[in-house]
């Protein structure tokens, strides 16, 4: 039954995201239709609490957590080229605002707050190393996060003689609310961006960074404020997210595998497509519970194995097979008429 | 037109069985207990799973295959006595994923009760969630002060290990003293456990009035200890304290007979408790001393666990520490559910937090949340001619305390 909503509710994600890769196109015909289906899926998801077993909208929270990192990984990430592994960082230190502040100030003031300092950081490091390219930027992206972990580790231990914090706690179906709403609210931003003078500078800078320069465009600036936009969402999601925790310390709000797991489940989901990333970290995130759960001597080898196998045969990603299929029926229908 | 018809209603019928037989199948009727369920969200993978591998894991399937061999428990609510089945979930060694196995554990797979996750900052997550649910948490590796001081708010929630202020480090403390002992410099680890330590260190040899020369801070991951053994070699403190995991204390013992640095006491763990720690470092053992709780001398009940425990296994398999506790604890779950002759968790935490029940450690109870310091056979530990003894608090010492420690073997 729970399994059952869970997919239903990731139906219903993988759709949002399709639905805007759709109203990027040109192509508008039918849209009075998939607008349509829009507000039945968000119905079906506003009212998952309501329906749902409680553990049905635990692992949808889960899931939109993967989504929110891959998705505004891959809104940077993407179009510029540039590989970050800093979200472990931005989502930590939206861990961390909660945890510092969760007590004193109300709820969504904390969510907001935690977005704002990932943002904050995000213009800073991004001012500083936005001029990198390749390879040092990947390295310095990553030393972020070790860095944060270890000054954090260090002031803990000095100053408050601990190393943990307890969050305060919110309920499961607010959490769920939240991150719903940080998601939603993180498609219509991608939406903008993509649709504006932003989104075309950001793919020009990753064809030519050089050329997109000599267009006139201000290359740094257009980069830092896309990263730090992300940066936003991201401490948002990890602000919400520790209130299901409770207990956190610099470890395990800085855990490195959320910088890397946003850059598989792009890949795993296709990166040429606005939807890849959605449909990766969706499908990634049941797959990895599933597999964890019901198989859990072997589960490590089994996603190593998909992993590969999606690497080696689907370049392009799930939704790259998804194109092929339709186009391979399409083509099939031609030749019959 | 058919062709449309069809072409619609194939797919939709097709979903709607679908969707029918995922509801309905959850639907059937109580089922007649035949076992009972425990769940478990244990780190199978990740750096925790050496823990999981030495510290509860040898306990629960010796403890449960034994139960399973007379029959099970007996539940005066079903006339009869009820197998247990166990449900293990990987958390990967991350307090998250253990969070949300836990919930899955008690929303999901309705399991009848939950046993403890592998370390303290495991304890600090799962023990909210268990409280919250009603769900007696009898928690296994892993204590510390600053969770003691939540237990009151948490009545679902009971501690077995004993930990820095309960009750190791007066024990300690008070042996220090009584040989006038005068300063030691503490190695610990950055983590919680290293900071507590290190904080109740301070408190209780304060007290006795033993100087601390230098405390300094090392994390996980360190390779070269050799700065610090210098470095308390060079304060000539009479005891080296090293409150640290096998993956440090370890290197600490090679780095210290390296140096040949040979404090009045050497002490260290958790790590020094365990088997592998004598088949690693042999006669080299001798006077090194940790954590402790049991040996076979300390009770006939805890020679025969030690045979069940032990025999026919390696040396590596040994615990002298967390072992008897976790044994203990599973007894007195065991004893509360008969007492209740039933499984609901409610009664059983009522039991559990008011009554004495008999454990391999004799009569046992919990205060506060927490074993009661009284039934632990012991605190502090010394390899003694290639044994673990156990050598503090006096009164429950199986061997006489090597004091000072002997020089390091040639």
């Amino acid at each position: 039954m729970s399994d059952l909503m869970v997919i239903i509710n990731m139906l219903a994600l993988v759709y949002l995201g399709w639905f805007v890769e759709r109203s990027l196109q040109k192509n508008k015909s039918k849209m009075w239709l998939f607008s349509g289906l829009v507000v039945v899926m968000l119905v079906i998801l506003f009212t998952l609490p309501n329906y749902g077993p409680t553990y049905s909208y635990i692992m949808v929270t889960t899931i939109l957590m993967y989504l929110v990192l891959t998705v505004s990984w891959a809104l940077f990430s993407g179009p510029t080229g540039y590989i970050s592994l800093a979200p472990a960082a931005f989502f930590g230190v939206g861990i961390y605002t909660s945890a510092v502040l969760g007590k004193d100030i109300p709820l969504l003031a904390v969510v907001l707050l935690g977005g704002i300092l990932s943002f904050v950081l995000a213009m800073i490091v991004g001012a500083l190393t936005l001029r990198l390219k390749g390879t040092y930027f990947i390295m310095f992206t990553f030393g972020l996060v070790l860095l944060i972990t270890n000054l954090l580790l260090w002031y803990e231990i000095k100053f408050t003689g601990t190393r943990g914090r307890f969050v305060v706690a919110a309920g499961n179906d607010t959490i769920y609310y939240v991150m719903l709403g940080i998601f939603i609210l993180l498609l219509i931003t991608a939406f903008i961006i993509k649709r504006s003078k932003f989104g075309l500078a950001l793919q020009s800078i990753g064809q030519n960074e050089e050329a997109a320069a000599h267009m006139g465009i201000n290359v740094t600036g257009v980069k830092v404020i896309v990263f730090a936009i992300t940066a936003f969402f991201m401490g948002m999601a990890g602000a919400i997210m520790t209130m299901k925790w409770t207990y956190i310390d610099p470890y395990s709000a800085f855990d490195l595998f959320r910088s890397f797991l946003p850059v598989l489940m792009a890949i795993f989901g296709g990166m040429r497509y606005f939807y890849g990333p959605v449909l990766g970290s969706v499908i990634f995130a049941y797959l990895e519970e599933k597999l964890l759960t019901e198989f859990p001597y072997v589960y490590k080898l089994a996603f190593g194995i998909v992993l590969i196998a999606v690497i080696l045969y689907l370049p392009d990603g799930l939704a790259g097979l998804v194109d092929k299929i339709r186009a391979r029926i399409a083509r099939k229908k031609n030749a019959l008429t | 037109m058919w062709k449309k018809i069809l072409a619609f209603t194939i797919p939709l019928t097709i979903c709607l069985i679908l969707i029918l037989t995922s509801v309905f199948a959850g639907c059937g009727g109580k089922a007649d207990k035949d076992k009972i369920v425990v769940g478990m969200s244990r780190s199978l993978s990740g750096p925790i799973a050496i823990i999981d591998d030495s510290a509860f894991r040898p306990v629960y399937e010796t403890w449960v295959a034994e139960v399973n061999a007379e029959g099970g428990i007996y539940v005066e609510e079903y006339g009869k006595k009820l197998p247990i089945e166990l449900k293990i979930y990987d958390d990967k060694s991350d307090p998250a994923t253990m969070a949300q196995l836990t919930e899955k554990l008690i929303l999901e797979d309705k399991v009848d009760f939950i046993w403890g996750g592998g370390g303290t900052s495991f304890i600090y997550a799962q023990a909210p969630i268990a409280n919250r649910y009603n769900y007696v948490l009898i928690t296994m590796e892993g204590g510390a002060s600053s969770l003691k001081e939540l237990l009151p708010g948490m009545p679902y929630v009971f501690v077995t290990l004993s930990f820095s202020d309960w009750y190791e480090m007066p024990v300690l403390a008070d042996m220090l003293a009584s040989k006038g002992c005068k300063s030691a410099y503490i190695m610990y680890i950055a983590d919680l456990h290293g900071v507590e330590y290190n904080g109740v260190a301070g408190v209780e040899l304060g007290k006795k009035g033993i100087q601390i020369l230098g405390a300094k801070a090392v994390p996980p991951d360190i390779k070269d200890l050799s700065p610090v053994i210098k470095e308390a070699k060079a304060s000539g403190a009479d005891a080296f304290l090293c409150f640290a995991y096998p993956d440090q204390v370890f290197p600490a013992v090679g780095t210290s007979i390296e140096l040949d640095y040979n404090p009045k006491v050497w002490l260290g763990g958790p790590g020094i408790n365990f088997g592998f720690f004598h088949t690693a470092f042999g006669p080299m053992v001798e006077g090194v001393m940790g954590w402790a709780s049991w040996n076979r001398k300390s009770s006939p009940a805890l020679n025969e666990l030690a045979d069940k425990l032990y025999t026919g296994k390696p040396e590596d398999s040994n615990d002298w520490w967390g072992h008897a506790f976790y044994w203990a604890g599973l007894d007195m779950w065991r004893a509360a559910i008969e007492t209740a002759g039933s499984l609901d968790n409610t009664k059983i935490r009522d039991i559990l937090a008011t009554q004495h029940l008999q454990t391999v450690l004799g009569e046992t109870w919990f205060e506060n949340g927490l074993m009661n310091r009284e039934t632990h056979p012991g605190e502090v530990g010394q390899w003694i001619n290639g044994i673990y003894e156990v050598v503090g608090p006096f009164d429950k010492a199986t061997a006489e305390w090597v004091y000072p420690k002997p020089p390091w073997p040639k």
